[in-house]
């Protein structure tokens, strides 16, 4: 569960909710690239992600973390439930100086103050101006508030509800839930 | 995607996992709509299947842009990159793809979870060709277009169906109110959502000129967004 932009949420929601994606620039610094993605992550999990993974290889709850990072391939991606840790990432991020590009996703005035606090400027923003158009086919905010968060869409809605069911019906726990709906998200 | 029925045990423990709704259960078997799959892959790659009878064919043109689009562990010829557009802003420090005075735009067709038939992209397309956009040259809905010019998208694929498909655009701030009104009228004759953003460069003193241009066009944005940290290298010069 690691998309950026169109995630949608109560501020309370997003304020729990940080993504961090590590990319190599096609054509420009892609040569040679997989050590520093693989050492971005190395770093990442000392800071306590909730998920993290690498985009051709999967995510945590897919694979052990050192297959993960032995078989990285793509973009990398780091998710964070509070700005301290992500702070901390982007501090020693800094400082390993991979030269590739970060980007961060999250409420605008809790990343800036971590943008601050470890030094980093502004450089380019992504602004979502919400869905448009047949908007009367989505699914309810709650459920959206769960897909939205796989921005390739392939957590689908009834795959939620059903595990919305499970939960009420005492047969999962909510991790357990996230166990079977996280996997699907690349 | 297909389903092996001679091997189906009939479970129907796939049938939620489809983000399209196409499978079903018919003659005690489940079956894929081949019309309405878009070739993701979500089913066979979520293992759910206790006998292993998802099975993906690789299809010949023009259905093989359904996996392209809709599966982001496919890389698109067109790009070498896995997903459905560009980098973007995400690598805007080395490639400078975003210079100041201007905006992207992007215009997801599908998202989040409708899928969209390419007949709508091009309509969109179109719509922002007329306002006057220039389309990213390497995104993989362009390498498709018959004439970047126009946004016009060749006829044997209009009927292909995927998760969703990205626009990618930019323009001259001074044009962003025109654009964003050309591709409302856009949206109201598509059969889908289309999730719409828009990108900009920061000052040198970190301000965004495009959150005040959003807020004196009252254009509602989400409290939540993307920021480049400026950590890639070589730097780009913009």
């Amino acid at each position: 569960m690691t998309h950026m932009l169109h995630r949608q949420g109560t501020r309370e929601s997003l304020s729990k909710d940080y993504t961090v994606i590590i990319l190599r620039a096609m054509g420009f610094n892609d040569k040679d690239y997989l050590p520093k993605c693989q050492e971005a992550l190395r770093i990442a999990r000392r800071h306590n992600p909730v998920n993290w993974g690498s985009e051709q290889k999967g995510n945590i709850f897919e694979f052990p973390a050192e297959e993960i990072i032995a078989e990285a391939k793509g973009d990398s991606m780091v998710v964070f439930d509070n700005p301290a840790n992500l702070t901390a990432f982007l501090k020693d991020l800094k400082e390993a100086d991979l030269g590739l590009s970060v980007t961060v996703s999250g409420l605008f005035d809790k990343v800036d103050e971590c943008f601050e606090k470890a030094g980093l400027q502004h450089h380019t923003a992504n602004f979502s101006l919400g869905v448009w158009g047949r908007t009367d086919l989505l699914p309810s905010k709650d459920i959206l508030e769960v897909t939205t968060m796989c921005g390739h869409a392939m957590v689908s809605s009834n795959l939620v509800k059903a595990m919305v069911k499970e939960i009420k019906a005492g047969r999962k726990t909510p991790q357990e839930a996230t166990k079977v709906l996280a996997p699907n998200c690349t | 995607m297909r389903i092996d029925g001679d091997i189906c045990i009939a479970c129907e423990a796939c049938i939620p996992y489809c983000p399209m709704e196409a499978i079903s259960m018919k003659d005690d078997v489940a079956v894929i709509d081949q019309e309405e799959c878009v070739d993701c892959g979500v089913c066979q790659r979520s293992k759910v299947c206790p006998v292993d009878c998802i099975i993906f064919e690789p299809a010949d043109w023009p259905r093989s842009i359904r996996a392209t689009f809709s599966n982001p562990r496919t890389e698109h010829k067109a790009t070498g990159i896995a997903g459905r557009g560009t980098e973007e802003m995400k690598t805007n420090d080395v490639t400078g793809r975003f210079k100041r005075g201007f905006v992207g735009l992007g215009v997801e067709l599908g998202r989040p979870g409708i899928g969209t038939r390419l007949r709508d992209l091009d309509t969109v397309a179109r719509a922002l060709a007329k306002a006057g956009v220039k389309f990213e040259p390497k995104n993989p809905l362009t390498a498709l277009m018959k004439d970047p010019k126009t946004g016009e998208l060749p006829e044997d694929i209009l009927n292909e169906k995927v998760l969703s498909a990205v626009i990618e655009a930019l323009l001259p701030i001074e044009k962003l109110e025109d654009v964003l009104s050309a591709l409302k009228k856009a949206t109201q004759k598509i059969s889908t959502v289309a999730s719409v953003c828009v990108i900009n460069r920061a000052e040198l003193n970190g301000s965004y000129p495009l959150r005040k241009k959003l807020d004196e066009l009252s254009i509602f944005y989400r409290p939540n967004g993307k920021q480049n940290a400026g950590l890639g290298r070589p730097k780009a010069n913009v």
